[in-house]
Formats: C-alpha cells, structure tokens, sequence
C-alpha cells in the first residue's frame, strides 16, 4: 500500500515537473542568462493560411524574466483593428518554482486605441496586460489567436527579439491549405545560430534554440540588420479586397498603382485653373515643379487618418484639396496631381524612412516595404526628389530621411528600383569664419559665421523657425563649454536653391580664459569643439559603422588681450588615418597680437572591422584632446 | 487748440475700433486674418484671439441635474508651428459603474482665409470629425480643421453635457500661446456650493452675481391599472443660480524653464470642489470646508479609514515579524521593511485603495494606498503611535486650498518620544524618514483615529551627501593613475540604488568609465549596497588619460581634476519658477596629488569660501601643498531644497564663481 502510494506520488511529480520545466526558472542554462534581463523559453508562432481571403495565427510565448529591465519584455499583447479580430487571448504567470500565481482572461487585459503621436485617428487598437512583478524572476505565458480576411501580410520573424534577451526555443510554423498561398520567404543571419527548417508539402517550419543574449554598442549596425529572422511574402493574396499577385517588384508597382494611384489625381476645376495661373509664367518642367512644391508647402499641413485600406492607398487628391491636409500618402498624391496638371510627370514612391539607411531588396519584391511615401520628378535624366509632408525642405532635397537608399518608384507601368541621392562625407560640409577678441578684463567679443550644406544643412537650417529663445537656448546648449555665454544678435540666410544656410552671430561672454596667477589659459577652439568620444567596450563584438561623413572647417583669427604676452601655444597637429583626418595650425602676427586659428575635421562615411572600434575611439580622443589644447599668455 | 484734441480724438478712435472687435461667433474680421504677428509676442506661433467657456446646470425631469459646458474659441494661426493649435481634442469620462458618459454636441466650426483680399471661409465637414475610445474610462473627441495655413483664423463651438453634475473639470486660464481676451462663466443652482480655486501666476478676479432659475415638474398622477393617466399637473419651484464670471485680456504664454518639476502646476486655471449640496426639504450633505473636513471626509471613505482598522489577514505574519523585536524603534523597522520586501507597488498614486489592502497583502501589489495604509495598520496592531499622512505629490501640485483633490498621496507616519518619523514602503529603496522624491512636497496632512488632523512638513531629516575621496599621482604625459573612494548617504544612496542596483556591475562601470570620459577602473569593490539605512561606499583602482595640458615646459589641470565642476548649470538671464532640489546635499572632494617627478609648482589657486545669503547655501575651498604633493577639500552644499525666485542671481552668480574657482589652473614647471 505504501509502496504504491510513493509510486504515484513519484509518477505524479514527474509529470508535474515535465509540465512546468519551461514555468520554472531555477534550471536555465547560464548561456543564456549572461547579459540577459530576460529569457524568451519558448515562442511559437503558427501560421494558418486557410484560403485567400482567411488567415488565422496562434500564438504561445513563454518569457522568463530574470530582473527589473526584463519587463519590457513581457509583451502580453496584441494589436488588432477592424479587419483583424482577436479570437481569443490569455496570459498566465509563474513564480520561480514554475507555480502557477495568476491568470489573466481577456475581459481582465487592458484594452486602449493605439493612435499614436502624429496620428489623429486610426482604427488600431490594442489589448494588453498590465501586470506589477512581486519577484523576480518571474515566468509569463501568453496565448493569442487572431483571424483576418487578409492575407497581403504575413508576420516576419526574428528568432533573437533585442538587446539583453536570449532565446531557448524559437518557432516558426506557416502553413497553407494549396501551393498557390505558398509563400516565399527570405532568410537572413540564420548561419550564426542553430535553426532547423523542415520544408513539407504543405508547411515551412523554422525551429531555433539556445541563442545567447547580445549587448548594445553604439555605432554598430541596427539590430534589424543584424538579427536572425525570416521575412515571408505571398506571392497570391487578397488585402482589403484588393487581388495579387507579385513576383517582381514591377508587379509590385503596377499592383499599387492600378489599384491605388491611377484614379486617386483627379481635381476640382477651381484646383486645375489656380496651379496653372501660378504656374503660368513657367516654361520649364523644373521650374514650375518647385512652383508647385512651394503651393504644397505654403496650402498644406501633415495630418494622419489611417482606417481599413487607407493603410495603403492614398486619399484621393480632391479630398486633400478640399480639406488642406493629409498623410504622407495623401499629400504626395496630391503634389502628383497637381504637376500632371501642369504637364510635370512625378512618380510616387515608397522609401523606409529613418535616419538608419534600410534599402529594399532588389531579390525580394515586398509589397511592405518601406513605412514613408516621397515623389520624384524625371528632368534631363535625373530624378529630382521631393518630400511633401514637409513644409521647410529646399526642393530637391530630402535631407537624412530618406537620404541615399533603394526605394520603389511606381510608375503607371509598373515599380522600379531606383536610389534616392546619397549626401557623402565632404557633401556634408559646415564652415566657420569668424573672429574674436579678449579683453584685459577677461571678456571675450566675437562674431561668426556658420555656413552649412548637405547633412549639416538638414541639421541646421530649420533653427531659423524657432522662437527666439529657443534659438538662444540652441546655441548656449551648442557652445555648452563656455560659461556666462551671452548671444547678441543672429541672422539666417537660407539659400533653397543652393541648399545652402548661413547662421551670422555675434557673441560675448566674461571669464573664458581661466586664471592662474600671472597667466591666461583659454582653449582657441571657441566655437566648434568636439568631444564626442565613442563609450569604451571590453569586448566590442559588432563591427564599427559610420553611417555618414562629414566635413567640418574653422578659421577664427583671434585678437589677443593688450596686456598680455604669448607664453604658449599648442603644436600643429596633422593627422590622417583610415577614418578621416584631423589638422590644426596656428598663426601668430608679425605684432603677435592676433593668432589665426586653422581647424579640419574630416569623417568618411564605412563599416569597419569590430577591432577597428578601438582606433576609431583613440582618433575621437586625440580629437577633443586637440580640440580642448589651451593657448597660454603672460601679463606684460 | 487744435492741435491738443488731436490726439485724444485719435485716442478715442482706437478705443472704439477695439471695442468694435467682434466676438460673435462668425464674425471673424479681415483684420484679424490678415494680421502678421500677435503684437503683444511677436514669437506666439499661434494666439487665442477669443475664447468663452460657459459652464451651467440644466434639469429634467427624468434624469435630474446634468453640467453644459459651452465652448467657443477663435484661434490665430501665425505660423507653421502652431498649425498643432488647428487640431482640437477633448476627453470625455465613461463611468464604467453607471454606464453614464459625457456627450459633446452642436460642434461648428470654421477656417477663415484671405483669397485674394476676400474672406474665404472653409467648414470641417461632420465626417472629418472622430471619435477615439481610448478606454473603457475616456473617449475623445477630435477634429482638425480644413484649409488651414499660415494667416488663417479658425473658429470653433461646441457642448460637453455631463451627467456628473457634482464634478466640474478644470478650467484652464492660460495655455502654451498668448490669449488675447477671454470669458469663463459658471452659473451652479443654489443646491450645489463649490468652493472655486485659482491657481498659477495670473491675477484673477471673479465677478460674482445671482439670477434666478426655475424647475417645472410633471406630475403624472398613477391610475389604478398602475398605468399613467392622461392628465398632468405641474408644479415649479424657483431657485437662485450663483454665476462668477471672469473676464481676463492679453493672457500671456505659459513658457517652459528648466529645473521646474512640473510645468503644470505654474499653469493659471480654476477648480471647483464641491463642498456641499443642499436639496430643498433635505438635510445638507458636506464635502469639504475646512482641511480638518477634508482629512475627515476622506478618513471615512471606506477606502481610507476602514483600511487601517482593518488586521486580521496580517496577524500571523505580524506574530513572526515581531518575534525578536523589543523596542519601537525595533518594531518599526521590522514592519517597515517587511512591507517594503512583500509588496510591490504597481505605479498608482492614490489616497485611496484600489483594491483593499486585504487583496492587496495576498497578491503583494497594490497602489500607494493598499501599501501605505496596510503599513500604518501594521503598525498600530504592534502598539505604535501610528498615524497616515496625505501628501500632495510634486507634480499634483502644492495644496493651498483645502480640497480632496489637493491630496493624491498618502505615507504612513510613527510618533517615537518627540519624534515623528515618516514611512513610505512603496519604493524599494526608501528608509523610515527617507522617502521617495516624489512626495517631499512641502506639507502633508496627519490624520488620527478620530479623523482630526494637523499639518506635518515633508521636509526631508539627515543631509545627504556625496564624499569623493582621490589619491593619485599625475605622470609628465598628463595621465592620472590612483585610487578613488566614493560615500553616498540618504538621498544620494537612495537615488544610487534606484539608479543602479538592478543593472548588472559591468553595465554600471561602463557607464561610470564613460561618464569620465574613458576612465579605466579596476579592484572595484561596494559595501552597503543593499543595506538600507548604510552609506554606500564604492572603492577602485582607475587609470585616466588627458588630465592635464602640457603646453611646452609646462603642466596645467585643475586640482579638482575630473570632479571639477566645469558648467553653471544655470545658463537663462531670469527666472520665473523657483528653483527645486529637491532636498538638502552636499558635495565633498578630497584629492591628495603627487605632481610628476621633475616638475615644481610654480601656481597654485588660493582658497575661497563663499556663501549663499540666508545660509541657503556655501561653497568652500581649500588648498595646500609640499613640493610634490596638492591636497584640496572642496565642500559644496545647499541647504534649502527650494531656492525662491527672488534669490535667483544670487544662485547664478554662486555658480559662476565656483565654476571660475574649480577651473583655476595650477601650473607645474619642469625643473
């Protein structure tokens, strides 16, 4: 009796253990708790794709997390909106033992509109549990089943989710009810990381297990280029009623356009009449395109309603007439409608936007890539490009938005690969001329000029819209480094044709220089001192990235105090290395009154080695160390 | 003759032109679109040329008392940036008991443009408006208007009508743009007494008046079948209707300063808070009046009072927490820090409990109430001299006037012998007399067991204090090489903690090493990381590059070295805000330098001390040396954690010379 007795026990707690041992979190390998704050035991992701016009995934994700910054991770929740429903969803936590310490049921998740910032309505919506840990570690198992009638877009997959998580079991299963719904799917920095793909007749399944967690470094390549993932695409599909079927991104063009574009740029006669009066005088194409970007800009303003199929398709130019405003989308469409009114032929583009480079891939034609719509203009062979969700931009240039990257063009006969223009090291180019003088009082009197272009530009130039305290604001944050900085007076020249700007500003402030004794130290570098010093790894792991050159210029003539003798100045300094180059030289007066300042600082645009990290970081210092070198005087 | 009526005609003439400025809605005039710049701010981006809300009481019969809250507001749009002003949002609440919700109605409106010298207007189409339910508490209600450039006026009306007739939202007064002249009427029937509060920078007067209202009852009498019958009487009753109004011109912007915890609090607006309603032939029912029936009131919410009485679900515990316990101190602190350790504090502020401090003890998480209130019970059933303490958090304001709202917080507070010492166990880092940032608000409120209360400071006790403590040897190539102890107590060890003990050791030196600018640290040893109530002491080894500028047979540095305090932090000529430490601190460097072999000193900075006036603040600085060696100590502490605007320069002027003191170089010459 006893025996027996024992024995179940014993069978019971092994079925119990079995049950639990992804719940527990006393038995994870330490190869994936180093650098981790949380561990992801088990993601699984099914896929259905039962017929065209219906797609149903299940979800099961079980997330260990080890402390405070692991919490981020739990990602219980899901989005939906009028087209995807949620069937059913669920959430149970564990304590470390695997013990089972609460259930969460639908009616118990937090449900909200997720319209986000810049948004002023979409139908998105999100459910989402909002749970306090009393320990850690603590596991989350979280279950969600989803069904849309479109099967345009299929979830891609990243088996390692960011930084400081870690992965023990990953899996990915898409399935489709006939060869037809088959998608194509595109594998990326799977090498690295054990993964076995089990191809049937009617499924693809991806598994993945034990992938250690990685730590962020900067200059690195974004974590979307360096994740292992899987990116599917359907070849046949329905969205928002809309029929496809895409195998190379010109389908991809003529899809969009034949369903979204073609018939969306027709306009009132009021419309027709006004832009050809303002565009009356203009003979050339280019012209009257910058005539016509310069009505959008000056009539129109950014705001954003995304429902249903408005994810997609642009609102049709007479509504964005009548009401002045639209998306991205919308306001592209219009500016279209508005050339072709005047005899100027302009393409729609899709482009991923960011100041991260994300170009689309000439061997995978997908039709959701990218997250931004811009136009071009064909003149004389080239592609001009503008961004019309943007009131400020000089025509022609798209600054590091959407800068340098292969983007869709979709043209009336299908899409086209093209590159947007790359602004490349020397491109990006800012000048300094100025001068100041410091008084026997300590009081330094400057004026400077700061002439942008490229890059630089985009960084400087949309200052001239700020109010003025910002713009005082702007420059004490800029010139940080001095105390009891006094900004005078300021102008702004900005030159749309060129594309260039020119900041005139005149300064002053009391105790640059610092005292010691009979001596005046001060640093001649005034108004461009760089002290950005990449942080230090131990082991830096991912290859340095620059991901735009620059070229900065400074000739500052300095007038020395009266009183005062040069007792020291710093040795010229020339440097030149596989990143750029640095130089500095000076020039004293035959009277020795004045010293001219020459400053250089160039940095190319390159992916370098992770052992080339630690050069780049000993340039950057020998930089701001030059860049803070003192000059010294001596009281006559 | 002539010539002195000139100007008084002219004078005249303005007057009346303003006077004709017509703020009916519609009529927006060509002068107001064609304006160039508000001028009264040349920078406003966009300017509220006029704006009235009106807030009354409607009555009907089957539903009773419900709030109307007009709104009509004329915008100027001067530039781009301020095409945000064009799009319009209000969030309307959803009782999730009752099922009622607030209604917004009757919405016009209108953009008005110059096309080619004629007044071109534009309407927002119904379509164009949307509504977003947020969650199952709030909608909200949006539109942007169509048409909208630089140069264009917009124009806008709409009702809120609210069935929750004992609530009125927040009037705000100014906004982040200039207004020009605006009209807030409230008009409450003679059944409901709100006491009005006006908070911000801005002088305002309510006009006050009465008129009178009237209420027509249907009375249906029932028949015999329990039907109505055909036949109605009626029966009115009259009342007086209390109206304030305020009417206020050129409204200046609300701008942002640094070093202000909550800009919010600065903004002008109005609260009203119910203090009692008086229905005919019914007794008063009371709200609030005074603070002792504000802490009255809400020690008898039986999601306060009754919380505290509350002990049984705690009782075993209690037994094993007090088992080696003898004194109060003693017993105090084993509560204290069991709370603290078995209950998670989920990110709420309240006074009030969410879901009972019962349910809260079982699942170990809970808001401010379930965790404060459930520790003053604890207390209390051990025998202690216990008491909660509402506070108003830094970013709810300071409470001038006495309200329920004027309280969102509450800690728990135990009197010792003549002590009172203040307990808050909802962060997990807080000590008895330590507590979190957010609640050292100026006073807070003890309330005791018969529900009458007295005002407490908040102030925070012991000084807290950083000590760096630097003992190196500079090379001839500028390099630092030494030792290094830091000491943190009370606020700096409680901020410490929070800061750092839930990343790993590596990711904290990372960040401390690029703090320093590529400070390379070994031997790094910590003590008291984790003992609440110790001083924290960091110990290590470093190696620093750059230290100093070598310029020809020369050496300079500051002997602060890389604690040298380099930026006055406060860079802007004025200040409208004061300025807000938080609490008291202090700040000690000791560094004893070996100068590199072969140099001498040839300057050194001499010592200084200066003081802050009131003794809010001093800063001290003292320096010696032997041929090869520098010692300085640096003291600097602020001894008031709210520095009044009105001391402002003082402030600025402190940290200009301190910041010329630390930046002082010493100068070594090669022998």
């Amino acid at each position: 009796m006893r025996l027996f007795i024992s024995l179940v026990t014993l069978f019971f707690c092994h079925f119990l253990i079995s049950q639990n041992l992804e719940y527990q979190s006393l038995l994870i390998d330490k190869n994936l708790t180093e650098d981790a704050n949380a561990v992801v035991r088990s993601n699984e992701i099914t896929i259905n794709i039962n017929a065209i016009d219906e797609l149903v995934v299940t979800k099961r994700r079980v997330v260990t997390v080890l402390n405070k910054q692991g919490d981020d991770y739990v990602y219980a929740r899901e989005w939906y909106d009028d087209s995807e429903k949620i069937i059913a969803i669920q959430a149970v936590v564990y304590d470390q033992l695997g013990k089972e310490t609460n259930k969460i049921k639908q009616k118990d998740f937090n449900d909200v509109s997720a319209v986000s910032g810049g948004t002023m309505y979409s139908d998105s919506r999100v459910l989402y549990l909002e749970y306090t840990p009393v320990s850690y570690p603590y596991t989350v198992e979280f279950t969600v089943e989803t069904k849309t009638k479109n099967t345009g877009f299929i979830i891609p997959w990243r088996f390692l989710e960011g930084y400081g998580v870690s992965t023990e079991k990953s899996k990915y299963t898409i399935s489709y009810s006939s060869t037809d719904l088959k998608p194509i799917i595109k594998e990326k920095n799977l090498d690295n990381i054990a993964v076995i793909k089990t191809d049937t007749e009617n499924s693809i399944t991806y598994e993945a297990s034990n992938i250690p967690a990685i730590k962020y470094e900067e200059l690195a390549p974004s974590f979307a280029e360096i994740a292992p993932q899987i990116h599917p695409r359907m070849v046949n599909f329905i969205y928002e009623g809309f029929r496809g079927a895409i195998n190379n991104w010109q389908e991809v063009g003529s899809w969009m356009y034949s369903n979204h574009i073609a018939n969306k740029d027709e306009l009132t006669e009021a419309a027709k009449i006004l832009i050809k009066s303002l565009t009356a005088g203009a003979t050339d194409d280019l012209e009257k395109a910058k005539i016509v970007y310069n009505y959008v800009q000056q009539n129109t303003r950014y705001i954003s309603v995304q429902v249903g199929i408005g994810g997609i398709q642009p609102i049709s130019a007479i509504e964005v007439d009548k009401v002045k405003y639209g998306d991205c989308k919308g306001l592209t469409n219009y500016t279209k409608a508005l050339l072709n009114e005047v005899g100027v032929t302009s393409y729609y583009t899709h482009v991923e936007s960011g100041t991260n480079k994300v170009s689309f891939e000439a061997d995978f034609p997908d039709l959701w890539a990218g997250d931004h719509v811009i136009l071009a203009i064909p003149y004389k062979n080239k592609l001009f490009w503008i961004d019309c969700t943007s009131q400020v931009h000089p025509f022609g240039f798209i600054g590091d938005f959407t800068d340098g990257r292969q983007v869709l063009l979709i043209k009336p006969e299908g899409g086209e690969l093209v590159s947007t223009p790359a602004y490349l090291n020397e491109d990006n180019h800012q000048k300094i001329e100025g001068s100041y003088s410091i008084s026997n009082e300590n009081k330094i009197d400057g004026l400077v000029a700061i002439t942008t272009k490229g890059i630089q530009y985009d960084n400087h130039f949309m200052i001239k819209d700020r109010k003025p305290d910002d713009i005082v604001k702007y420059y004490k944050g800029i010139w940080n480094y001095v105390n009891n900085l006094n900004i005078n007076k300021y102008t702004f020249e900005n030159d749309t044709n060129a594309v260039v700007f020119r900041e005139n500003v005149s300064i002053t402030a009391d105790n640059y220089a610092t005292k010691s004794g009979e001596r005046l130290l001060f640093s001649p570098n005034f108004f461009n001192r760089n002290d950005f010093i990449p942080k230090r790894y131990r082991n830096r792991q991912f290859p340095l990235e620059i991901q735009r050159g620059y070229l900065d210029e400074d000739e500052i003539t300095i007038q020395l105090p009266s009183n005062y003798d040069i007792d020291a100045i710093p040795d010229a300094v020339a440097i030149l290395n596989k990143f750029g180059s640095y130089s500095l030289s000076f020039k004293v007066s035959d009277d020795k009154k004045t010293i001219d300042y020459v400053r250089k600082l160039f940095i190319k645009d390159g992916r370098y080695s992770n052992e080339s990290y630690d050069e780049y970081r000993d340039f950057r210092k020998e930089v701001s160390q030059h860049d803070n070198s003192k000059i010294v005087l001596i009281r006559i | 003759m002539k010539s002195k009526t000139l100007p008084l005609l002219l004078l005249f003439l303005t007057i009346s032109f303003v006077n004709a400025q017509n703020y009916s809605f519609g009529k927006v005039s060509e002068e107001e679109v064609s304006e160039k710049v508000y001028p009264l701010d040349s920078s406003a981006v966009a300017a509220v040329l006029y704006r009235s809300v009106n807030v009354r009481y409607n009555y009907t019969q089957s539903t009773g008392f419900s709030t109307i809250t007009e709104v009509h507001e004329r915008i100027k749009i001067y530039k781009k940036e301020g095409f945000n002003y064009a799009t319009i949002s209000e969030l309307l609440y959803i009782s999730d008991t009752s099922n009622e919700k607030e209604a917004f109605r009757g919405l016009k409106a209108y953009t008005y443009n110059l096309q080619e010298g004629t007044l071109e207007e534009s309407k927002l189409k119904s379509s164009d408006t949307f509504t977003e339910e947020v969650s199952k508490y709030y909608s909200k209600e949006k539109f942007t208007l169509p048409n909208v450039k630089e140069g264009s006026v917009i124009e806008y009306e709409y009702t809120v009508t609210s069935p929750f007739y004992y609530n009125i939202h927040e009037i705000k007064l100014q906004f982040d743009i200039p207004i020009k002249k605006q009209k807030i009427s409230v008009q409450i029937p003679e059944y409901f007494v709100f006491s009005p509060q006006i908070k911000g920078y801005l002088e305002v007067t309510p006009k006050a008046s009465t008129k009178s209202g009237k209420i027509t009852f249907n009375n249906k009498d029932r028949n015999s079948s329990g039907g109505f019958s055909g036949t109605s009487t009626f029966s009115s009753i009259d009342y007086t209707i209390n109206v304030s109004e305020f009417e206020m011109s050129d409204v200046s912007a609300l701008k942002e300063e640094p070093y202000i915890s909550n800009i919010n609090n600065y903004r002008a607006a109005i609260n009203y808070e119910l203090q009692y309603v008086k229905f005919p032939q019914e007794p008063i029912k009371y709200y609030t009046t005074t603070w002792e029936e504000v802490a009255k009131t809400i020690y008898d919410s039986p999601d306060f009072g009754s919380q505290i009485n509350n002990t049984r679900y705690f009782k075993e515990e209690l037994a094993s927490i007090l088992a080696n316990t003898s004194t109060e101190v003693e017993k105090m602190n084993a509560i204290f820090y069991f709370i603290q350790e078995h209950m998670n504090w989920n990110e709420y502020y309240s006074k009030y409990t969410d879901q009972g401090v019962k349910k809260a003890f079982k699942e170990k998480t809970g808001n401010v109430a379930d965790i404060n209130l459930m520790l003053v019970a604890m207390l209390k059933e051990a025998g202690l001299k216990a008491f909660p303490v509402l506070v108003s958090t830094k970013n709810n304001g300071i409470p001038i006037f006495p309200t329920r709202e004027g309280f969102n917080y509450v800690i728990a507070s135990v009197a010792i012998g003549n002590e009172t010492i203040l307990l808050d166990a909802t962060n997990k880092y807080a000590e008895p007399n330590l507590i979190p940032n957010r609640a050292l608000n100026w006073l807070g409120r003890l309330i005791k067991e018969d529900g009458s209360s007295v005002a407490i400071s908040l102030n925070a006790g012991a000084q807290s204090s950083e000590t760096n403590m630097i003992q190196a040897t500079l090379n001839g190539k500028g390099t630092l090489e030494g030792a290094m102890r830091i000491i943190h107590k009370n606020y700096n060890a409680y901020n410490f903690r929070n800061a750092n003990n839930s990343i790993s050791e590596d990711s904290y030196l990372e960040k401390f090493e690029n703090k320093y600018n590529g400070m390379e640290i070994s031997n790094y040893t910590i003590d008291h990381k984790n003992d609440l109530g110790d001083p924290i002491t960091e110990k290590f080894d470093f190696t620093l590059e750059n230290q100093a500028d070598i310029i020809g047979d020369k050496i300079y540095f500051s002997p602060s070295l890389f604690k040298t305090e380099k930026e006055n932090p406060f860079k802007l000529e004025k200040r409208t805000y004061p300025i807000d430490f938080g609490y008291a601190w202090e700040e000690r460097l000791m560094v004893n330098l070996t100068i590199p072999e072969g140099y001498e000193i040839t300057t050194i900075p001499a010592p200084i001390a200066i003081n802050l006036p009131n003794n809010m603040g001093s800063f001290k600085y003292n320096i010696t040396n032997t041929d090869n060696e520098i010692k300085i100590m640096v003291i600097l502490g602020v001894n008031s954690s709210i520095i009044p605007i009105q001391d402002y320069d003082y402030v600025k002027e402190f940290y200009k010379l301190l910041v010329e003191k630390e930046t002082e170089k010493v100068v070594l010459s090669k022998i």
